[in-house]
């Protein structure tokens, strides 16, 4: 009985009841969003670097990796000995540089990326076919480079590189065959990138004589030894930075600083807004009844029985209201993501809200905890109320 | 009478804070009220008769004096204790109903079942049983707003009957009905008084006062009458 009792006390008044349940509804998807915005990013670059199960990234000494244009020397024969490690799955040395294409009446730019296919974490195939080890005519394409150079798969093209800054003479010029359209992982929304063969781009840079990687990425057996692994490598390789990816989150995390304090003060904020509202509204609805709450006494009805009313009347006004704010929080999240991704320069990968079982959880519960938490001074007042004196001023 | 006593008060006091002033409501009445009785409070307004009334449900407690309902001294009595006293063996009807507005009349009678932790199908049926001895067994499912002030109180005086209490109390119980509907209330409260309930009243309403057994008149929160009516 109590619970059609709270039901139909929050029926009562319906707009108002609307009303409170949009309130609470807007504070339940703000905090949502926050709570997916202080762990979406961290969790959304985390897979970003294990989407091809790459634990372990080498970067110039003293930089992250694609960090700056510094490269790490002598590659070939570092990759081979990595590859020695019983430990490692795999090696993917990467190199980068920009290379240009000539497409009717202009010049484009792209970012060609030079990869091994016996081991890259760099790109998956959407069509065509990926590079064969060994294939050094061969050139993958991204979709914004393929729509820009209008280049389609079978397509051979003539690429070339090293610039002179003077005559726009080309260093290196090279003839690839299009063989298939990837997705970069690590790439913006709309980069135009390219990749071949490690060898083959290697050739583009401008420190090619030094068999430059800009990153090699490494796959270890066991997630256990990552750790290990990477210790052991940074011990055997001192001018290499070597990073886990556990070690890169860390380090992202500590740029994130701002965005977790400031989900932080807004996550606080809604909870107030929702405890003050569900306070307040059941403050009113209490204040209006309290001389029916005087005849329950009367009656016989416990203390207890009337705060579980009052108490389950902000539940429930909450549980409304969480229902239409995490639906609410989801969609807003989505939208404010597409607007945040745009931004120039962030991997397409990254995304800020990150929508899990765990944040719904935890958001509706936190609301749901808040509004059931404001209830409790009205359920007390509801409780409290002297019987006769109540009934005396109703009276009146 | 029997000779058993329901309530008995000794020098009742009980004082209220208007404005800040302390004001007497009543001031020493003693009072015994025996099983079966069917007593009238009477007197003018401000008398202390609803206040006596509400010392007697235990709604409230007296400045000072002693009070026994039912064989217990109230000033012993926990809170917890003196709710369980009102739900099971007091019943309290109101001078404005004070149904719940938002169940229905059967849902109004259950209630005190419910609390009592009478299984459903059982106060389910007294609940019929109870709207159907006032009367109102084809009003059953209306909620409380949709029925007259008459069947309003009707339906707060089975509900008062809902835990069979030893006391039936009742504040005004005419005062916001029409001639006709008065009548049809206090042809209830007779039968009442014939099925053996101890009922207390408080009136301004001579009908009502003159079906009583008894009458107590008050005037500035003392008794200055205590006698048997024509009935009695």
């Amino acid at each position: 009985m109590t619970g059609a009792l709270v039901f139909r006390n929050l029926a009562r008044h319906p707009i108002r009841t609307g009303l409170a349940v949009l309130g609470i509804a807007i504070a339940a998807a703000l905090l949502l969003d926050m709570v997916m915005l202080s762990g979406g990013m961290e969790r959304s670059f985390s897979r970003m670097l294990l989407s091809r199960g790459y634990q372990i990234r080498l970067s110039p000494q003293g930089t992250l990796p694609f960090d700056s244009e510094a490269v790490i020397p002598g590659a070939t024969p570092l990759v081979a000995t990595l590859r020695t490690d019983p430990d490692i799955a795999s090696v993917g040395p990467v190199v980068a540089t920009p290379i240009h294409v000539r497409t009717a009446g202009s010049t484009l730019t792209v970012v060609a990326y030079g990869i091994d296919p016996a081991g890259q974490g760099l790109y998956e195939l959407e069509r065509g076919a990926d590079l064969a080890p060994g294939d050094t005519t061969g050139l993958l394409i991204s979709e914004p480079a393929a729509r820009a150079a209008g280049w389609a798969i079978g397509d051979t093209v003539t690429v070339f590189g090293r610039l002179d800054p003077q005559s726009a003479e080309p260093g290196a010029e090279r003839r690839l065959t299009v063989r298939g359209v990837v997705r970069f992982l690590y790439d913006a929304r709309d980069q135009r990138s390219v990749a071949a063969a490690f060898s083959v781009v290697q050739q583009f840079g401008s420190l090619a004589a030094r068999d430059p990687a800009s990153m090699v990425m490494v796959k270890v057996r066991d997630d256990a030894l990552v750790d290990a692994v990477a210790a052991r490598i940074a011990a055997a390789h001192p001018t290499v930075e070597v990073n886990s990816i556990a070690m890169l989150v860390a380090q992202f995390r500590g740029r994130l600083a701002y965005f977790q304090q400031l989900s932080l003060i807004l996550a606080t904020i809604s909870l107030v807004v929702a405890v003050l509202l569900v306070g307040t509204i059941l403050s009113i609805t209490v204040g209006e009844r309290l001389g029916e709450f005087a005849v329950l006494r009367g009656i016989g009805i416990r203390r207890s029985r009337i705060v579980r009313m009052v108490v389950l009347e902000g539940a429930a006004l909450t549980a409304l209201g969480v229902v239409v704010g995490l639906g609410l929080g989801l969609v807003a999240a989505r939208y404010l993501d597409d607007i945040l991704t745009a931004f120039p320069g962030l991997p397409a990968a990254i995304s800020f809200f990150v929508a899990d079982r765990d944040s719904v959880i935890r958001a509706g519960a936190a609301v749901l905890a808040a509004g059931t938490l404001a209830a409790a001074y009205p359920a007390w007042l509801a409780a409290r109320a002297p019987i006769a004196l109540t009934l005396r001023a109703e009276a009146e | 009478m029997t000779g058993l006593p329901v309530a008995v008060g000794r020098d009742l006091t009980r004082t209220f804070l208007v404005n800040q002033q302390p004001v007497a409501a009543l001031r020493g009445v003693s009072i015994r009220i025996e099983q079966g009785e069917y007593v009238a409070f009477t007197g003018p307004s401000g008398s202390g008769k609803s206040t006596l009334l509400q010392l007697l449900g235990g709604l409230d407690t007296p400045t000072s004096g002693a009070l026994e309902l039912l064989g217990q001294p109230l000033e012993r009595m926990s809170d917890a204790a003196l709710t369980e006293l009102r739900l099971r063996r007091i019943g309290f009807i109101f001078q404005r109903f004070h149904l719940l507005p938002v169940l229905t009349a059967q849902e109004n009678v259950e209630l005190p079942m419910a609390e009592a932790g009478l299984e459903r199908s059982a106060r389910t049926k007294r609940a019929r049983d109870l709207l159907e001895y006032v009367g109102l067994g084809a009003r059953a499912d209306h909620r409380a707003t949709q029925l007259s002030g008459g069947e309003m109180q009707r339906v707060a005086v089975a509900r008062a009957l809902a835990n069979d209490p030893v006391l039936v109390l009742a504040d005004e119980p005419t005062g916001e009905l029409d001639v006709e509907t008065g009548n049809q209330v206090l042809d209830l409260f007779d039968r009442l008084h014939a099925d053996g309930r101890t009922l207390v009243v408080v009136t301004h309403d001579e009908r009502l006062s003159g079906r009583a057994r008894r009458r107590v008149r008050l005037r500035d929160g003392r008794v200055v009458a205590d006698e048997p009516t024509d009935q009695g």
